[in-house]
């Protein structure tokens, strides 16, 4: 099924070269996790990044479905 | 005494004399400095019930115990008065240089009062005090004033002033420093249009010695150790300044677009960080000494929106840009330009001419009133409209006292996105909710910088929260409240001073913010003591909003946000669902039912 992985700002440039803008559409197969496609782009996992699922705070073993955007970004705030 | 001076200078801009007054240091202990130490003093000499543009008002600009000093961001100062677009209190916070030279200048706290018979500016050379004609300078803006202001002073000093719209007493008339700083909100500039003080120029060497000195030099290499390690991670402010922040809201939906008639704007890719970064960054510029350096100094080249200055910020980029519908980054920076320069506040700027486009595309307004169309969109119409409201144009003028009254005087009230007549910053509060009591409950109106809960709803700091939720967000936007008071009393900036009194572990412990007020000024604050003075300070502000006319019954938000769901995005079909999480505040302040502090709560506070 195809999704979408949109990462902001600094996280951008974890998208693959020559990408433009933070969108790229991803095949994935049936049953990833939103914590799966995010270590696919080696964004981290622990509480340095806000992690959504179509905009929405969820877990990351939430399971994706077509059509979906999973959205990472820093949470560094403040330097 | 160390940290602070404990030393006021009061300046009767009517009898045209400036007196030295001391500080009590137990006032100093007890309301820390900055905010809380200006409201003692307002609080203590104001008539809440006073006109704000009227010469009984008074006028406080207020450094922290933390302004000029080695803490990482320590370079801020308030602005506290009466405002004029709330009617209730003001407290508008300002960077760059001038907090530092302010505070050098051998005060902690400059009280402007009275008003002179003609246009003046303030010249404070240590205890040298001048009260200087300032003829030359009215109708002058920002840039021309500064540039001849530190002509004929010092070229070393620093200016704060007000443009042409502080002297048109525009309700959301601003303050500038440093030519691109603001302390923005609750029409500050109007009020000291008002006194018709044109400007305030200060320096001097007096900086106050630390109570450790060696400790300070350690802590605050320590502090400033840890903002390395995010700039070498790759910062976000470093890297794209708060102009990364649209596509933040934006994914979840809480991008104010077309005055907030959706949370999605389709344009956002044209007016982000990576496309200011892109196109027009010259460099990134920090305030005095900060290390994070989240100020942007842009240029456009081209010709119809040529200019040089700061920004724009998130905020501005939400109000002027998406929130008008704007998707022309360079009509957008422009504008921005044009707020510094005339002395406007970008939020209530912009979501004011967005409002007015919202009630022309309505018909309720039209073409014969406004003499040209003003459609979402528009970037050259929104320019157009920020120079005729600094300069109360023609129809505009209706402009000119802020959204709120504009939409009132044609019935309707729906219009205009403000709580206590102040227009909303960039985050919509029906997708963020927590954000929603907060705007309700402020003690200036709705504003991010009253308690940004968004960190946790938005950005993951110090934990994420879910933003749709009501649970729970009463405690936090008490505690990030709190918070805020005590990071404006300090003299410091939440951009990392939410590390001194967050952790990770114990949510709000402000013992690295007590540990610095300690070194700096030996009063040996505990964490416990800190969080008091921030509550004692929070609640006497609620008294001058009650003694003022701005009390519980203001605690409210404007009938979209409580009536009209958004229509798209992650948080579609959602309200502020404010009657759930009210209660629940009133209660965790520890105030009475209907939202009056309790005598037993004042008195816990030494209020009583």
């Amino acid at each position: 099924m195809r999704v979408h992985v949109k990462l902001i700002a600094t996280y951008q440039k974890l998208l693959p070269p020559g990408t433009k803008g933070n969108v790229v559409p991803l095949e994935v197969p049936d049953g990833t996790t939103l914590g799966q496609v995010m270590t696919r782009f080696e964004v981290p996992l622990d509480d340095t990044s806000v992690i959504l699922l179509n905009g929405l705070t969820v877990p990351l073993d939430t399971i994706l479905s077509e059509g979906d955007t999973a959205a990472a970004f820093s949470a560094i705030a403040g330097g | 005494m160390y940290g602070w001076h404990g030393r006021l200078l009061r300046i009767n801009l009517t009898q045209r004399k400036s007196t030295i007054e001391t500080i009590d240091p137990k006032i100093l202990h007890d309301y820390i400095g900055g905010r809380g130490l200006a409201i003692h003093y307002l609080y203590k000499e104001l008539d809440p019930m006073v006109d704000p543009l009227s010469v009984e008002n008074k006028l406080i600009f207020a450094t922290g115990p933390l302004t000029a000093t080695t803490a990482p961001t320590g370079n801020r100062y308030m602005v506290v008065t009466k405002s004029p677009l709330t009617g209730a209190l003001a407290h508008s916070n300002s960077g760059g240089d001038f907090p530092t030279w302010m505070k050098r200048s051998g005060f902690d706290l400059y009280i402007f009062e009275g008003k002179a018979d003609q246009p003046v500016y303030v010249w404070v050379n240590e205890d040298q005090v001048e009260i200087r004609p300032a003829d030359h300078l009215w109708g002058k803006d920002v840039h021309e004033t500064t540039d001849l202001l530190l002509t004929e002073t010092d070229p070393e000093a620093k200016v704060a002033c007000i443009g042409p719209a502080g002297e048109n007493r525009v309700l959301m008339a601003a303050i500038m420093n440093d030519k691109h700083r603001a302390a923005a909100r609750s029409g500050v500039g109007a009020v000291m249009g008002s006194k018709n003080l044109k400007a305030v120029v200060a320096m001097g060497k007096k900086n106050p010695a630390f109570f450790d000195d060696a400790g300070m030099r350690a802590l605050s290499v320590e502090l400033s150790k840890e903002v390395g390690v995010d700039i070498k991670k790759g910062s976000n402010l470093r890297i794209y300044g708060t102009a990364y922040v649209p596509q933040v809201t934006n994914t979840l939906g809480i991008l104010p677009t077309r005055n907030f008639q959706s949370g999605v704007f389709e344009g956002v890719d044209k007016i982000d960080g990576v496309a200011l970064k892109e196109k027009y960054l010259i460099t990134h510029k920090p305030c005095y000494r900060c290390p994070i350096s989240c100020g942007r100094l842009t240029a456009v080249d081209d010709e119809k929106y040529a200019g040089k200055g700061e920004g724009p910020e998130y905020e501005t980029i939400a109000s002027l840009g998406s929130s008008c519908g704007v998707d022309n980054l360079a009509a957008l920076t422009k504008a921005n330009y044009l707020c510094n320069e005339l002395g406007l506040d970008t939020i209530s700027a912009g979501l004011t001419i967005s409002a007015a486009m919202e009630m022309f595309e309505k018909g309720i307004i039209t073409e014969t009133q406004t003499g040209m169309p003003l459609r979402f969109g528009d970037g050259d119409a929104v320019i157009e409209m920020v120079r005729k409201i600094a300069y109360r144009e023609g129809f505009v003028n209706e402009l000119a006292d802020g959204s709120f009254r504009l939409a009132e005087n044609y019935d309707h009230p729906e219009m205009s996105v403000t709580a206590r007549k102040q227009e909303l910053p960039g985050y919509d509060p029906r997708g963020s909710q927590g954000m929603g009591l907060l705007y309700a409950t402020s003690n200036k109106g709705a504003s991010h910088m009253e308690g940004e809960v968004a960190y946790e709803e938005v950005f993951g700091v110090p934990v994420k929260a879910d933003p749709l939720s009501t649970d729970g967000k009463a405690e936090l936007v008490k505690r990030f409240q709190d918070a805020f008071v005590l990071i404006d009393s300090g003299g410091v900036c939440v951009f990392f001073a939410v590390r001194y009194v967050f952790t990770r572990e114990m949510m709000i412990w402000p013992d690295r913010l007590a540990a610095l007020l300690n070194l700096t000024t030996g009063v040996g604050y505990s964490p416990e003591e800190a969080l008091q003075a921030a509550e004692r300070i929070y609640n006497l502000e609620r008294l001058f909003l009650i003694k003022a006319g701005s009390g519980p019954e203001f605690d409210t938000l404007s009938p979209r946000l409580l009536n009209e769901p958004l229509p798209e995005g992650p948080a579609k079909g959602r309200v502020v669902d404010l009657d759930k999480m009210l209660p629940e505040y009133y209660k965790v302040r520890g105030w009475d039912v209907k939202g009056y502090p309790t005598p037993s709560k004042l008195a816990e506070l030494g209020l009583a």
